[in-house]
């Protein structure tokens, strides 16, 4: 073994190391990085290195939509544009059995397509339909698991932070990659309401039916809709369609999101100072994640490990779908301890030159690059809700105290089937995501 | 730590409206090149620019508020005492980080200052980029450091009560 490698190996284990005794991400992949670097250079390289690297990340032009579509998803949040949605939502579907649940599914995969954070979409969802289902006694095992497994729907449908993160990561078109996300995102919503309505018909008891609304009070109630409709056919069809950029998309929407919670007078000026700080934290926080794994990479480049780990695989005498079968599968272990930004962060540098290097249905390799990414992204949804550590799970039970988290994991399972069933379709059937984006050549 | 606190607000406070000026920046554009076929000149630099300034001024409100994510699974057993060494070991990393990223880009600022450099369109300087960046940097730097003094002698990173409040 090359000392350049055995470098690579040592700073590997030395950041997780730090992460398991809980140093921030940010700093467990900054500092061993540094570190390595001195061993693979000198200080002074380093120092001279560092006084580009922070300029070279914050001010990157297609970065820059990560803090746009986080205050359009504060501006959703705040200016009350969810409640409508379930209101709307539950006028159509509410009476049916598990309609509330239904009908939280689908103002969150509404929700999503104006926010790109599955944890905002679950607390948000939450908040206004937990009470709803809990006042018609769904139980707190369906209710909660369901608000969880919807707040995925945040990152599944576009916008999404974590595949603008890997849209970074890799260099592929943003655009491209939102449209490959829609049609996987859809199904997971269609999915969704399957398993509800499979899950309540086996346990009548854990939800009610209700007494269905005239059609004249539906549709005033569907009115509610139009804003956050209208938002998302401009920023996506400007943004598929080549009009603009998706940062000036991103931009559009977070303006055309203000005025609508500004016209509903939800916006008041201390929502807005909430939704301000809220996207001074968030969007901080992915940009320090990016700083460290840039320290961290740019190390690992120089001890060659992700070359080396790249011929090692392209090498192996396995099917190359096999190969990303195993992937997925490591990334559904890493998902378990792991927030799914640091671990694309860590990993796609290693990885997707491997996965690059694969002749998988012979694909071209910008195809293979958003098929891949997509793929990814659903199985680091899966992360946010399966045990031990499911970020939306938490969230959900922050908000409905009254449900021990352990039922809200049980009603998490029948979801995961669908996740999983989900990955795999994908993996057999890459045009389920290529569809739209060959449509847009 | 209030005054920390409402520095690191209001720098939060700020760098998100210079997001949102960035926002309104490019809607203007976009509508002005589909309009009347003339979009803002250097709004690819302004976004930048603007961007980069958001997010530094955005870092010590994250930081304030411990929002940096952290896995805490392997020591969810340990005790409180324990769990607050290793924050104050966290913390000390992140002011490592903070405090080496904030004076080699203001070394870097004074650089490219004395060569001189412009962006392409509007010949904006280059070395605001830098200077933009260091001060929250540096501020998100300080505020960890504090956090560490706090979480070595026992105590929680910011007052309990505060973290219930926003």
């Amino acid at each position: 073994m090359s000392f350049g490698a055995g470098v690579g190996i040592g700073m590997f284990v030395a950041m997780l190391l730090l992460m398991a005794l809980r140093i921030p991400i940010a700093a467990a992949m900054f500092i061993p990085g540094a570190v390595g670097y001195i061993l693979m250079a000198d200080a002074t390289v380093l120092i001279n290195l560092l006084k580009g690297s922070a300029v070279a990340r914050l001010t990157v032009y297609d970065l820059s939509v990560i803090p746009l579509f986080l205050l359009m998803g504060q501006f959703a949040t705040q200016g009350g544009l969810s409640r409508e949605l379930f209101r709307a939502a539950a006028a159509f579907v509410g009476h049916i059995r598990g309609g509330l649940a239904m009908a939280s599914i689908l103002s969150a995969g509404a929700f999503g397509a104006v926010c790109g954070s599955s944890v905002a979409t679950s607390a948000t969802i939450t908040q206004v339909a937990y009470p709803e289902m809990k006042a018609h006694g769904y139980h707190g095992r369906l209710s909660t698991a369901t608000l969880a497994a919807g707040g995925t729907l945040g990152i599944l449908i576009p916008p999404s932070v974590p595949l603008v993160v890997y849209a970074i990561l890799t260099e592929q078109n943003i655009a491209k990659l939102f449209a490959a996300a829609l049609i996987p995102g859809l199904l997971a919503v269609l999915g969704y309401l399957v398993v509800i309505a499979v899950y309540t018909r086996i346990r009548k008891d854990f939800a009610s039916k209700s007494e269905p609304l005239p059609w004249s009070k539906r549709f005033r109630f569907l009115g509610g809709v139009w804003p956050i409709m209208t938002i998302f056919v401009l920023v996506f069809g400007g943004i598929y369609g080549g009009i603009f950029s998706p940062t000036e998309g991103a931009g559009i929407g977070a303006i055309l999101t203000f005025l609508a919670g500004f016209a509903k007078r939800e916006l008041t000026l201390a929502k807005m100072r909430l939704a301000l700080v809220g996207t001074a934290e968030t969007s901080a926080m992915v940009f320090m994640i990016f700083l460290g794994a840039d320290m961290m990479n740019t190390t690992l480049a120089l001890t060659e490990l992700p070359a080396y780990v790249a011929s090692w695989v392209t090498g192996l005498d396995v099917s190359p779908v096999l190969i990303v079968t195993s992937v997925l599968l490591l990334y559904i272990a890493l998902g378990c301890v792991m927030d799914e930004l640091s671990m694309l962060l860590l990993t796609i540098p290693v990885i997707f030159p491997a996965i690059m290097g694969l002749d998988l249905y012979g694909l071209p390799a910008d195809h293979k690059a958003i098929w891949f990414g997509i793929l990814v992204l659903m199985t680091v949804g899966i992360g946010l809700i399966a045990p031990p550590i499911g970020l939306n799970v938490y969230v959900v039970n922050n908000l409905a105290p009254d449900v021990p988290m352990i039922e809200t994991y049980k009603g998490v399972f029948p979801f995961l089937i669908w996740d999983g069933l989900r990955v795999i379709l994908l993996l057999i059937f890459p045009g389920i995501s290529l569809m739209l984006v060959r449509m847009m050549n | 730590m209030n005054i920390l606190r409402l520095i690191a607000m209001t720098s939060a406070v700020i760098g998100s409206l210079v997001a949102l000026a960035v926002g309104i920046m490019t809607t203007t554009s976009v509508i002005g090149r589909a309009w009347f076929l003339s979009p803002i000149q250097g709004d690819v630099e302004l976004t930048q620019m603007g961007i980069g300034l958001a997010i530094s001024l955005c870092l010590p409100w994250c930081q304030y508020r411990g929002a940096n994510i952290l896995i805490d699974f392997f020591t969810q057993k340990f005790s409180t005492a324990l769990q607050r060494r290793l924050d104050a070991v966290g913390a000390l990393f992140l002011a490592a980080m903070y405090g080496l990223l904030s004076w080699r880009t203001a070394e870097g600022a004074v650089g490219v200052k004395a060569a001189f450099e412009g962006t392409m369109i509007l010949d904006l300087p280059m070395w605001w980029a830098y200077a933009s960046l260091a001060p929250g940097l540096a501020l998100a730097g300080l505020i960890a450091l504090a956090q560490a003094y706090r979480l070595f002698h026992g105590a929680a990173a910011i007052p309990e009560q505060e973290s219930l409040t926003l």
